[in-house]
């Protein structure tokens, strides 16, 4: 679907925090579906083009600096505990990340309790100095705990930010800033080993928002989230009331094989689409050419390539 | 097992205690917030808060005279750092005037208060997505003494947390207002409904693709719409079955009363009433539909009565039997659910 979206990116021509002389960038690319790993397992080393390429033509909406290269590759979900890889998909992939060269991550959702053992034993399976993107404070202070050499790094869900696509102009969104640069949050993270965050570049934001949150700071593209839940109605597409639309229950993974994507009718708002339990929003130009002026001004280090 | 109940004025103060409340919470702007910040978003609700500091102190004193405990909302999902110092002088006023707890969801205003307002109480607002025992231990550490779980648990990890962790309250969602997405998870905002309202039942229109770009099969097609009617009648019900009330005045909505009996087992805190910005009738209906089922309780029915007496007190068991009106469908067997749905 062709989008010319309403929101656009606020300009920033003076930013107040000055620039940083921005340093190589890392290219990561995170995979949920642990079944697409036999595309990438055809290639000796990978290429930029071969993170691009799953993305179809939603990578016109990706800038990279010229000299960006894979460094990461990422594999597991954000959103969903049914979702975590089986245990050989995390071997293949570990081989396959140090055949590349490349360093291997393992993305973890919110968990609940029954999440924590599978977790152990998963997380067990990475090399020193891999990286666990957490998305739930629990799983950070098991991370910290048990498995020090590993590197934790905060996902999109503990960096909270207002991220509704249907916003009807940049003062909405001024009235709920984010509190990514308060003192306290930078004093937990670090007391949990966090080195590193990864976030979404929100409508109506820009290339600032980045600026002065005096941590390494990695953005996810081209899909942002808006709104994740427990309850997946394509979870639930195999089972029974009164087991549908309730949490605790096992699906079929019914989420990797369909989407759902539009958009509200009359608007020209950003595509929507929602897989499983998740909505997304695609970049429009403005938000991409953002997120690049965010790179050159080393405001933000990582470029994290995945779908929706 | 306490009761917690919303309120958005003082006069709710007294009939929601009688009802059977001994925990009432409730939210305030304060003018100087206002002239300072240019928004009314101390919280999660533009409407439902009192009006000013003399009700929130006049709703501390009549509950206090009433032996019932007085929480202040400041949850929003996150607050920018422009707004810390302001929020912990109004959680400090909150308590000079006898404030018992301040419910909070934002990491940085857990650990300002826990550091500079110490005798107010921290609870973990629902909006902080706390619901593994990992996960409030971290909160504990950072000085919070109840957590407010989410609203998608099972009562089996309800029951996990608060018997690992008895040294926390635990308090889980009982009646009305249920959200889709999660709330510390969705980022989006209730928008009025002239522009959409809340996301989750905004006017989209998608279209299934599979997996390969292309649209489904057709017999894949007719079970993802099949599927979707589900859907739309369970969104009927998450939303008091269309912001209706029963016909004795009890509010639809999702509902936990058949689990009560398991959260009192399990040593649950309190059981919360959603709802701030609901009617005064109906948070008084809500408390008593739910003190109805805890004195049975404490009067040690058996759990099959109080389940009983749980799906008929709206005198619509039809409802019920839907499956599609409870926060925790799991404590009903199928049997169960078909039998509401016979005639007696």
């Amino acid at each position: 679907m062709t989008s010319t979206p309403t929101p656009t990116p606020t300009p920033t021509p003076t930013p107040s925090i000055p620039p940083k002389p921005p340093g190589p960038i890392e290219l990561g690319f995170a995979l949920v579906d642990e079944r697409e790993l036999a595309v990438f397992a055809h290639h000796e080393r990978v290429t930029r083009d071969d993170y691009l390429d799953p993305l179809g033509d939603a990578r016109q909406y990706v800038t990279l600096p010229d000299d960006a290269e894979p460094t990461h590759f990422f594999l597991g979900s954000e959103f969903c505990e049914h979702l975590l890889p089986s245990l050989e998909a995390i071997d293949r992939a570990v081989a396959l990340c140090e055949r590349w060269g490349v360093t291997f991550g393992l993305v973890t959702p919110i968990a609940c309790d029954s999440l924590f053992e599978p977790l152990r034993t998963a997380l067990a399976r990475l090399p020193a100095g891999g990286e666990v993107t957490v998305n739930d404070w629990g799983v950070a202070r098991v991370v910290q705990r048990e498995f020090p050499d590993l590197r934790p790094v905060a996902g999109r869900l503990l960096g909270k930010m207002l991220k509704d696509p249907r916003l009807p102009s940049a003062t909405w969104a001024r009235m709920y800033p984010n509190g990514l640069r308060a003192g306290p949050f930078r004093e937990i993270l670090d007391n949990l080993g966090i080195g590193r965050l990864e976030l979404d570049f929100p409508p109506f934001g820009a290339a600032d928002m980045y600026a002065g949150i005096d941590f390494p700071v990695g953005v996810r593209a081209p899909y942002g989230y808006i709104a994740k839940g427990r309850i997946c109605k394509l979870g639930s597409l195999a089972l029974d009331v009164p087991e549908k639309f309730s949490p605790g229950h096992q699906c079929r993974r019914e989420c990797l094989g369909f989407s759902e994507v539009g958009a509200r009718p009359g608007t020209r708002e950003l595509q929507t689409s929602q897989r499983g339990n998740t909505m997304y929003y695609r970049h429009a130009p403005g938000m991409t050419a953002a997120i690049a002026e965010a790179v050159a001004n080393g405001w933000v280090s990582r470029i994290v390539l995945s779908g929706a | 097992m306490k009761i917690t109940a919303p309120i958005s004025t003082p006069a709710e103060v007294e009939p929601l205690v009688r009802a059977g409340a001994r925990e009432l919470y409730c939210g305030v702007v304060p003018p100087e917030w206002v002239r300072r910040f240019n928004t009314s978003g101390v919280n999660r609700r533009v409407f439902g808060n009192l009006n000013g500091y003399a009700d929130l102190e006049r709703v501390v004193d009549n509950a206090h005279a009433l032996d019932a405990e007085v929480f202040l909302v400041l949850n929003a999902q996150q607050y920018g750092e422009q707004h810390l110092d302001a929020l912990t002088e109004i959680a400090a006023h909150f308590r000079s005037i006898g404030g018992n707890a301040a419910i909070v969801a934002d990491i940085s205003l857990i650990a300002l208060l826990a550091a500079n307002v110490p005798q107010l109480a921290i609870h973990v607002s629902s909006v902080a997505t706390c619901r593994n025992v990992e996960s409030a231990r971290f909160f504990a550490q950072l000085g919070a003494r109840r957590i407010i779980l989410p609203r998608d648990v099972t009562v089996a990890e309800i029951s996990a947390i608060a018997t690992e962790l008895p040294e926390l309250d635990i308090e889980a969602f009982v009646l009305n207002d249920g959200c889709v997405f999660e709330e510390g998870t969705c980022h989006t905002v209730h928008l009025p409904m002239n522009k959409g309202g809340p996301i989750c039942i905004d006017n989209y229109e998608f279209e299934y693709r599979a997996a390969s770009g292309e649209a489904p099969a057709q017999r894949a097609l007719r079970r993802l719409e099949k599927n979707d009617q589900d859907y739309k009648r369970w969104l009927w019900y998450r939303f008091g079955n269309g912001f209706s009330v029963a016909p004795n005045g009890y509010p639809w909505g999702p509902c936990g009363l058949c689990a009560m009996p398991a959260m009192h087992a399990a040593g649950v805190h309190s059981v919360k009433i959603a709802g701030r910005e609901g009617a005064s009738e109906r948070k008084v209906k809500s408390v008593e539909l739910v003190h109805e089922v805890l004195r049975r309780i404490e009067d040690g029915e058996p759990e099959t009565k109080v389940r009983e007496c749980a799906v008929g007190l709206r005198d619509a068991p039809s409802h019920c039997a839907s499956g599609y009106m409870c926060y925790y469908p799991e404590k009903r067997s199928r049997q169960e659910v078909a039998s509401y749905a016979e005639p007696a």
